[in-house]
């Protein structure tokens, strides 16, 4: 009895730490590249589009493993597609309800969350063959990896471009900003440079 | 002639100054999986092509006959993504069907389209540019698929050269492939403020 | 008869998804979107107040004015009245549109009550090149069109900014981003004023 709940308390911490380093959807699974050299011009911008892959992600993992034994095998595309634009689509109308200013920094990325790799690939990789519990872990653990991911590039990308964090000034009034962290360049340069960076980490922890 | 002027300045400015991967960040999964061999390459680029300028059709179409001013007006994403779902089936089936090698060459890149950003992006962005006439649409969205097309060569042509060359252990692969991405950005750069 | 069965087994939860789905979407739509709409107007009407500093709200005067641009465009636009706390008009504002560098400039002018001096612009939104065309949205630039004469205003390159005439100095870096702000307030003034005086709202002439 007690080893059976050690085991799956086991494979709880596992699969929520997964998402963050082991087997992190952007960094190691390159999966969802779109929105992360897009938003990560700031952090606030990153923060929200973060927070609501997660909400989309939880949602989407926790109907689809409900669901997991009605599904037909050749209509299950359709119906993760589905759930994941109607949960995208409320994420949408929260934002532009609550927060107008980050609806219209993000733009046309959040419905780009529908076709955000990285909830497709958990809906059939996990929920669809897993129970409630690890598939709600598992939204998490992959949430919090690539909210974790974007903002380490926004606050790489920020403090270049304009000196400022979360409109807090961090580095010296001398610093002349490097525009071009802002553009397109400076996004591909810096999540090339940091995924250079993490292969060459675990390949020395390997 | 001015139909044809304004048609013929939104496809060079998709094509090259809004370039969707290179601008707009659209399309990356395919365009660091995809972009080993000029050959697959293109073979890509001429499927997203074809399956971007039917949805971009398509979508338009449903927007404006029936999605726009209507309360129906909030299920715009859903009704989008079930296009370009359904539009990448039928190009499936037909590539199937009567192009049996092409089909093989292809495998697992096919369906992967639908969850091409690209697409579903290019469809949005029409709707947030506003455009209102049909043929606009269309040139657009062709434009797109080119330029797109485009873009993924000229990367598997430079990767191509860059097997050759000696890329440290860590960075090879994505890494590099990113970063020679953000050089062709910078190049790009220049031909903002083409189009007035 | 057995088709329909077939088919009925295959998608019975396609389509008793889709309705849920399509009616929790329309639960979030109905509940969210009046606080949508409101977001909308108060954009508006925040840039509007820190142009005109008195102004306390707002009242559509003309709707759906024409206004001819290059290459025979059309484009539409409505004019504003800026009431005061008394509800005595204290000007006019209304969101012009046109070409930029990169992509389309849009902004709010305001123009004092008889359409003869201009209170200047805000920027609503635009893609101007970071660290250069984006110097639009900063006050070198914002100053020069405080107060200056409504109509026939001339770019110039070199000049000095401080002095309040129809001459505006471009920002340096930026000619082609000035000179669309300068053009958009041309093309747009002279119409404004036709209308305003054609509907009786300010006085025909000297």
């Amino acid at each position: 009895m007690v080893n059976e709940s050690q085991a799956s308390g086991n494979i709880y911490k596992q699969t929520l730490l997964a998402g963050l380093w082991r087997e992190n959807p952007v960094f190691r699974l390159l999966l969802g590249m779109c929105p992360t050299l897009a938003v990560t011009a700031a952090v606030k911008p990153a923060l929200t589009m973060g927070l609501c892959v997660i909400f989309v992600l939880l949602c989407s993992n926790i109907v689809v493993s409900l669901m997991r034994n009605l599904l037909k095998p050749h209509l299950r595309i359709l119906m993760f597609t589905l759930t994941i634009a109607t949960f995208v689509t409320i994420a949408d109308l929260f934002l532009k309800a609550f927060v107008p200013e980050m609806s219209e920094t993000l733009g046309p990325y959040v419905p780009l969350i529908i076709v955000n790799c990285i909830i497709i690939c958990r809906a059939e990789a996990c929920a669809s063959k897993n129970g409630l519990a690890v598939s709600i872990i598992d939204a998490l653990g992959m949430g919090a990896g690539f909210t974790l991911t974007l903002c380490v590039l926004a606050s790489i990308r920020e403090p270049l471009s304009t000196g400022q964090i979360f409109e807090v000034q961090v580095l010296p009034d001398g610093f002349v900003p490097w525009a071009a962290m802002s553009m397109p360049v400076g996004a591909f340069i810096t999540l090339g440079l940091l995924l250079g960076l993490v292969n060459a980490v675990s390949k020395r922890k390997a | 002639m001015d139909t044809f002027n304004i048609l013929l300045m939104g496809f060079i400015s998709i094509v090259i100054v809004n370039n969707l991967v290179l601008t707009k960040f659209l399309g990356i999964c395919p365009y660091l999986g995809v972009s080993g061999r000029i050959d697959m390459a293109f073979g890509m680029g001429m499927a997203v092509t074809f399956v971007v300028t039917l949805s971009g059709t398509l979508t338009w179409l449903i927007d404006h006959l029936i999605l726009m001013g209507t309360p129906l007006e909030v299920t715009r994403y859903v009704c989008f993504i079930l296009v370009i779902a359904g539009a990448v089936q039928l190009v499936e089936m037909y590539v199937r069907k009567f192009f049996p090698a092409l089909y093989e060459s292809f495998g697992i890149f096919l369906p992967l389209i639908t969850t091409n950003c690209a697409i579903l992006g290019l469809c949005l962005f029409i709707n947030l540019w506003e455009i209102d006439n049909l043929l606009e649409a269309v040139v657009l969205s062709f434009g797109a698929g080119i330029g797109f097309t485009m873009a993924i060569c000229i990367m598997a042509g430079i990767r191509e050269n860059l097997n050759l060359a000696d890329v440290p252990q860590c960075l090879k692969g994505a890494p590099i492939t990113l970063i020679t991405a953000g050089i062709l950005t910078l190049a790009f750069m220049g031909f903002t403020g083409m189009i007035r | 008869m057995l088709k329909i069965k077939y088919f009925a087994q295959q998608s019975w939860l396609l389509i008793i998804s889709s309705f849920c789905f399509g009616l929790l979407i329309a639960i979030a739509s109905a509940a969210w979107s009046p606080r949508i709409e409101q977001n909308e107007k108060d954009k508006l009407n925040k840039l509007m107040k820190e142009l005109i500093t008195d102004a306390n709200h707002f009242e559509i005067a003309i709707e759906g004015v024409q206004i001819p641009g290059r290459k025979g465009k059309v484009s539409e636009t409505d004019i504003y009245n800026v009431l005061d706390a008394a509800s005595s008009r204290t000007g006019f504002a209304f969101v012009a549109v046109g070409a930029g560098f990169a992509d389309k400039i849009k902004l709010v002018i305001a123009v004092d009550s008889r359409c003869e001096k201009l209170f200047g612009f805000k920027v609503l939104s635009s893609n101007e090149t970071p660290g250069f065309g984006s110097k639009i949205k900063e006050d070198y630039l914002g100053k020069q069109f405080r107060q200056a004469p409504a109509g026939g205003l001339e770019l110039v390159k070199v000049g000095n900014a401080e002095v309040v005439d129809s001459q505006i100095v471009a920002i340096t870096g930026a000619t082609v981003s000035s000179e669309a702000v300068v053009d958009i307030f041309n093309t747009y003034i002279d119409k404004i004023k036709e209308q305003l005086q054609t509907k009786g709202l300010i006085g025909n002439g000297k």
